[in-house]
């Protein structure tokens, strides 16, 4: 099915990378297969009916009616539905009780990603997600405001993130590679511009991952990305974002503290470069209309560059 | 005027249903039977909402730490079993209305012998319908016995 | 078959003077106001055809917000709208063409219609007919006006809390809310008006099994709108005062569960689906028929289908809701449902291809229109299919994937349909015929537009494109796709712009066609080219499915008055009303005319819903007023007037009553469908009771005062004496004891005004506080509810006593209080069940 991987980013249902995914992307292909046979012979049946001038004998047409209108499609559905319904106990069985588990919010639009990495240890991230292949995992889902759905179509179906209850999700990603995530429920103004990125890794590397992810901010070196975490604090950042080791511990944004570790930024809509970092903090509302964050628009161009020579250091 | 002829007059209809009534065996069967059409699409909802009541009620409020729903299959089972009855009944009484005197489709005649049979026609059908869809309900609950 | 030539109409001179004379005095009693007074109509004939023309407004409306989208939506980054402006448009565009011309233009086609099917001369309530268009008009006007101010709602169409309680504070979603509920309340109103005309107005003869296939289409969609739209009316309710009150129905943090609304929004919003696409399946059973030139097969069979749909169509509205995070049970269920629903639909199908099979086909454009449709419509079912089907959704559930299945549904299912229905019933109703030519064209465009705008929506799905995007990123190679839609949408658009254009252009000069064009074998066809305002010449008496077809010399005896209500000797609007199975004739209702009235209470009743909108109570309470104030005039001067002759001779020999009451009458019939309608209100809002009970694990929570049993227990007390003095004020009535009937009216007011108290002092004394928790604030929607309905039941009291004070209401002619006591039925179980469950679910819940 790789032909229809079309663009660079992988968001397709039909290019599975997941269990979940390709049993479901089988189960379309047959229904697909099994709905043309039929409409082609409605259809077909229709378009004689017209065309051969008809007087066709009552008998045959009361057969028709029977057997064409009431018995098959009630034989053929009823395949299908024990079909789809011996697939649903599996798909909705909690993984066993160890599997890795991510706790995922919905946030007027981004996504608060936690890993809980042992008894009330939590490593925070966000827009991204890194999971080992080969390996089920669950995901906790929330919101902090309104309804979000968290989608990501090569590795399965989707689940609505909803305010005041926790939903779960079971994944079980099956090949290595980076794979894009969006909010599948209309959630407001920017709600196009709500995706992630999904790296399924090996299991080393994941782990490797996982524990860099674990300690705090490093140092900034060089005079511009020092100048740039003073200017940081001083412009009042860290009243929403959090970077760890170091002053700023808002909640209200994306935790920072392995910012330039992502692939991407304004979750996931652009690549994560000087470039669009720059556009993102002096003209964020023109990347991302109805996003919270303020447009630091009087930013000189010192001070900006300062700003982005930090966070890129934030590895 | 060609049509007095032809035409039976208002006293005549009136007179004419009053003879059909006479005709029928069951007087008053064919008033009362509309509600027939739709009695087993009926039971068919009743089943459909004790079903689903009771499955969102016990695993939002009843369910073990295992999420196991045995209760829950053995009381749909008790439903099915009840429904099915209860359509099969409602469907025989409309096919026997259907075939009364050996007459086929279409039913399309004036008479209130065709009425009858045409509303047994499709309580008949409607039961088939209803049974479907109401076995199409129990399998759920063979399929799918826990409350994830 | 019978077709008079157009140029031979001189019929009416060779008839002798007394028909002339006759003739004469019934075409000036449905004689159809001129001048500005032709706006003040009420007949089927005009308000049909001015409701017809105000949803297809609307619907092009709505097209326009379609084609801004894809505009938007043609490369990717694009920015011709901003996300604010498409996320209107987008809102905009479903509930335009959901509420303003889906369910709307099927109203409009049945009431346009549905009286010539049976050969009635018009439905039994035309005022109301005509109070529920006008409406719509201004309900309507008023939410497509607000895109123009850039203050349209942007929550969807689905309008999904929390994001519209608290996330969205403009005056958008109130708009939405309030005007759209106005334009419910105008439906119910029609499928009040549909389902009477349906059971009581058919001609004599007509028994359930000779009925036209369009009828029963209607009564059932009449009776699903009944049951489906009175949720999402007690949904807006909730939402409207969690906004403006701040009662935290959708509130998590208080309580309240977002979840909540989708069950009720969808509860209406699935059966929706079928009240839209039935309808023009029933056009489609009309005009399969004409063109085989032989009866329908399987009558019985459609029966079924349309029955069975009706029923099956609400157990399907969680699978809209199945990525919700539901248990794997709840899912299955409502996906087998979403299943079996698709065997009806298949054996309509396959009933249409046999006619087909049988007959011999006459081709045509509105034939053309008819197989495109299914056509495109069965794709729409298989895909329909594959989404029920639980698993496939969790992956195609809100992607385009989506897009592209509802449209082949709707726009196979129904635009189609309703094309093919132009082209067939332009002649009956404008005497002139649509160009063939022109149909063609405008066919092929619509139908390559369509499916190169929408099938390659299904691919885009899969590949991953969610709805509701304003914009997507280039790297995701969705560009192509969506650029071939966008093309396609301009080519159905154009093939919508010749559509429009032949509707549209003069035809002056064309000849009018003959009677009954397409040899068609319903009653519609009798009507006279040019047409005359009195609908059929006299009223039938029909033997036949098609009596057209099989009955000897019909269209020449309904001609010459050989039939019922041939004349109109005193001036007066008459019509027959028939028992609902068989058919005999057992009144001749007289029906009101021309009147200003419907238009005053449209106007008060809209300043209501819109000057709530903007919060400007004080004017919206005063517009209320004036709105009942209007309305009881209305049903004063226009409803059970006392004949000046208990009987009247209607031809043939047949003579019968001209007033009767109880569930002979019309109206008692109309008061128990809208008090169905009222009672499922009702259990919504208890559903929501419950549904907080299942979502909490303390429900009502510890430590909450409830509305203790006293007061409900002395409410309940009190409001059955109250309904056993409603009861006795009908018997005493009927025995005529002025004294005690007058007696039993205070009585029972003084009673109910007690026991309204009653049901409100439980939760005021126990200081429940609704804006403080859900419990307090669901507890209390039920009192108001119920205290609201009590208020109603005390004013029809009081109407009952001043009718009979005022010679309007005798013993005999007592349909005002039988009436009165229907509604009290219901009020009592109303009352009983809010004081069982705010009172008695507490103790048993502990």
């Amino acid at each position: 099915m790789s032909f229809l991987l079309i663009g660079d980013l992988s968001q397709s249902t039909l290019d599975p990378a997941g269990h979940g995914a390709a049993q479901i992307a089988d189960l379309f292909l047959w229904m697909l297969g099994g709905g043309v046979l039929i409409w082609l012979i409605v259809v077909g049946l229709a378009v004689y009916s017209v065309v051969v001038p008809g007087g066709h004998r009552p008998r045959l047409t009361k057969t028709l009616v029977i057997g064409g209108g009431a018995v098959f499609p009630t034989l053929v559905l009823t395949s299908l539905l024990c079909y789809a319904l011996a697939m649903l106990p599996e798909l909705h069985r909690p993984p066993p009780e160890a599997s890795l588990t991510i706790d995922v919010s919905g946030v007027r639009w981004w996504w608060r990603v936690g890993y809980r990495t042992g008894e009330n240890q939590r490593v925070e991230t966000a827009n991204e997600i890194r999971l080992p292949v080969d390996q089920p995992v669950e995901f906790k889902l929330t919101s902090e405001d309104v309804i979000h759905s968290f989608w990501i179509p090569a590795l399965g179906g989707k689940v609505d993130m909803i305010p005041g209850r926790e939903t779960r999700l079971k994944l079980h990603p099956n090949r290595v590679g980076t794979f894009r995530g969006v909010c599948a429920e209309y959630c407001g103004t920017a709600h196009a511009q709500m995706a992630f990125d999904v790296l399924v890794m090996s299991q080393a590397d994941f782990e490797q991952w996982l524990r860099s992810q674990k300690r705090d901010a490093s140092e900034p070196s060089g005079r511009a990305a020092t100048a740039g975490r003073e200017l940081f604090h001083r412009k009042g950042c860290g009243a929403c974002h959090t970077i760890r080791g170091t002053d700023a511990g808002g909640r209200v944004g994306p935790d920072l503290t392995h910012f330039d570790s992502r692939l991407s930024l304004g979750a996931a809509i652009k690549p994560n470069d000087a470039d669009n970092l720059r556009r993102w903090i002096s003209r964020t509302h023109d990347v991302k209309p109805g996003v919270q964050m303020p447009a630091f628009e009087r930013l000189n161009q010192d001070e900006l560059d300062s700003i982005v020579a930090y966070l890129e250091q934030l590895n | 005027m060609l049509g007095d002829r032809r035409i039976p007059d208002g006293g005549e209809v009136m007179a004419m249903t009053e003879t059909r009534n006479r005709d029928e065996i069951y007087k008053t069967d064919h008033v009362t039977s509309i509600w027939w059409i739709v009695a087993a699409p009926a039971v068919w909802a009743v089943h459909f909402l004790a079903s689903y009541l009771t499955a969102a009620i016990f695993c939002a409020k009843f369910a073990d730490s295992d999420r196991s729903a045995g209760e829950v299959q053995l009381a749909v089972m008790a439903y099915t079993v009840v429904a099915i009855m209860i359509i099969a009944g409602v469907g025989w009484s409309g096919r026997r209305r259907h075939r009364d005197g050996h007459d086929r489709s279409p039913h399309d005649g004036a008479t209130a012998a065709d009425l009858r049979r045409m509303i047994g026609l499709s309580t008949f059908l409607l039961s088939l319908l209803s049974a479907v869809a109401t076995i199409f309900t129990a399998l759920v609950f063979y399929f799918v016995g826990t409350c994830h | 078959m019978n077709t008079d030539a157009p140029g031979e109409a001189s019929d009416d001179d060779r008839l002798d003077v007394r028909l002339d004379d006759r003739a004469k005095r019934l075409l000036d009693a449905w004689r159809t106001p001129t001048g500005w007074r032709y706006w003040t109509a009420v007949n089927n004939s005009e308000v049909g055809l001015w409701y017809v023309v105000a949803s297809f407004t609307f619907f092009l409306f709505g097209g326009i917000l379609a084609l801004l989208m894809r505009i938007q939506l043609a490369l990717p980054d694009n920015d011709f709208l901003t996300a604010d402006q498409y996320n209107q448009v987008f809102t905009m565009h479903g509930s335009v063409m959901m509420f303003l011309f889906a369910v709307p233009i099927l109203e409009a086609i049945s009431i346009l219609l549905l009286p010539e099917m049976l050969g009635a001369r018009d439905l039994p309530f035309p005022r109301l007919s005509a109070y529920g268009f006008w409406c719509f008009v201004i309900g309507g006007v008023f939410v497509c006006g607000s895109i123009f101010f850039g203050v349209a709602p942007e929550g969807g169409w689905f309008m999904y809390p929390p994001m519209t309680t608290e996330y969205q504070t403009g005056v958008g979603v109130d708009i939405w809310l309030l005007g759209l509920s106005f334009i419910e309340v105008a439906s119910i109103a029609a499928a009040v008006e549909l389902i009477v005309g349906v059971m009581k107005c058919r001609p004599p003869g007509m028994q359930l099994n000779l009925i036209p296939l369009y009828a029963w289409y209607i009564l059932v969609v009449a009776v699903m709108i009944l049951f489906a739209f009175p949720p999402l009316i007690a949904g807006d309710l909730l939402m409207e005062l969690q906004r403006s009150l701040d009662w935290p129905f959708f509130d998590a943090s208080r309580g309240g569960d977002p979840l909540l609304w989708q069950h009720l929004f969808w509860i209406f919003g699935h059966p929706e689906v079928y009240i839209v696409f039935l309808p023009s399946i029933a056009l489609i059973a009309m005009i399969v028929p004409t063109f085989a030139r032989t009866p329908m097969v399987g009558y019985g069979w459609i029966v079924l289908a349309a029955v069975g749909t009706g029923f099956l169509s609400f157990g399907l509205w969680v699978h809209h809701m199945f990525t919700t995070g539901l248990p794997a049970i709840s899912i299955g269920i409502f996906s087998a449902a979403s299943q079996a629903v698709a065997i009806p639909t298949g054996i309509q199908l396959f009933c249409f291809i046999a006619t087909l099979l049988i007959g011999r086909v006459t081709k045509s454009v509105c034939l053309l229109f008819t197989l495109g449709g299914l056509a495109t419509f069965i794709i729409g079912g298989l895909t329909g299919v594959m989404v029920a089907v639980a698993p496939f959704d969790y992956q195609a559930h809100d992607t385009y994937f989506i897009v592209g299945h509802l449209h082949y549904v709707l726009i196979g299912g129904t635009i189609f349909p309703i094309v093919a229905g132009v082209y067939y019933y332009y002649p009956a109703v404008t005497g002139k015929q649509l160009s063939e030519k022109l149909g063609r064209y405008a066919f092929w465009l619509m139908l390559v537009g369509f499916n190169v705008s929408f099938f390659p929506m299904h691919l885009s799905g899969l590949l991953g494109m969610p709805r509701r995007v304003y914009t997507y990123p280039a790297e995701l190679g969705l560009g192509t796709l969506n650029l071939i839609s966008t093309v396609g949408a301009f080519v159905l658009a154009i093939g919508f712009i010749v559509f429009l254009y032949d509707v549209l252009r003069s035809k002056k000069n064309q000849p009018l066609v003959p009677r009954n064009l397409w040899n068609a074998g319903t009653l519609e066809w009798l009507g006279e080219v040019p047409d005359k305002p009195w609908g059929v010449r006299s009223i039938p008496i029909v033997e036949s499915r098609y009596p057209l077809w099989d009955q000897e010399d019909f269209v020449e005896d309904v001609d010459a008055g050989r039939f019922y209500l041939p004349d109109a000797e005193e001036g007066l609007r008459e019509t027959l009303v028939t028992s609902v199975v068989d058919a005999k004739p057992i009144q001749c209702l007289r029906v009101p005319g021309p009147t200003f009235l419907t238009h005053f209470a449209a106007i008060f009743t809209g300043g209501v819903f819109i000057l709530s909108t903007y919060h400007w109570y004080v004017a919206a309470t005063i517009s209320g007023v004036l709105a009942f104030i209007t309305i009881l005039v209305w049903l004063w001067t226009g409803t059970a007037p006392i004949p000046e002759k208990q009987e009247k001779d209607v031809g043939r020999g047949l003579t019968l009553p001209i007033y009767v009451s109880g569930s002979k009458a019309v109206g008692w019939w109309a008061m128990f469908i809208t008090m169905l309608g009222d009672m499922t209100a009702f259990i919504s809002l208890v559903f929501g009771y419950f549904f907080y009970w299942t979502a909490h694990d303390d429900f009502p929570p510890n430590g909450s005062s409830g509305p203790g049993w006293i007061w409900p227990s002395v409410a309940m007390l009190t409001m059955l004496l109250a309904y056993l003095a409603t009861l006795a004020a009908r018997r005493w009535n009927r025995q005529d004891h002025a004294v005690r009937f007058y007696g039993a009216i205070v009585c029972g007011v003084v009673l109910s005004i007690a026991g309204g108290l009653a049901v409100l002092y439980g939760p005021w004394t126990h200081q429940m506080d609704p804006t403080a928790h859900v419990y307090p604030a669901i507890v209390w929607v039920l009192a108001i509810w119920t205290a609201l309905h009590v208020v109603l039941g005390v004013v029809m009291h009081l109407y009952c006593a001043a009718r009979r004070a005022a010679g309007r209401m005798t013993a005999r002619c007592d349909a005002d209080i039988v009436n009165v006591t229907l509604y009290w039925h219901f009020l009592m179980l109303t009352t009983a069940i809010t004081c069982l469950v705010i009172a008695g679910f507490p103790m048993v819940a502990k």
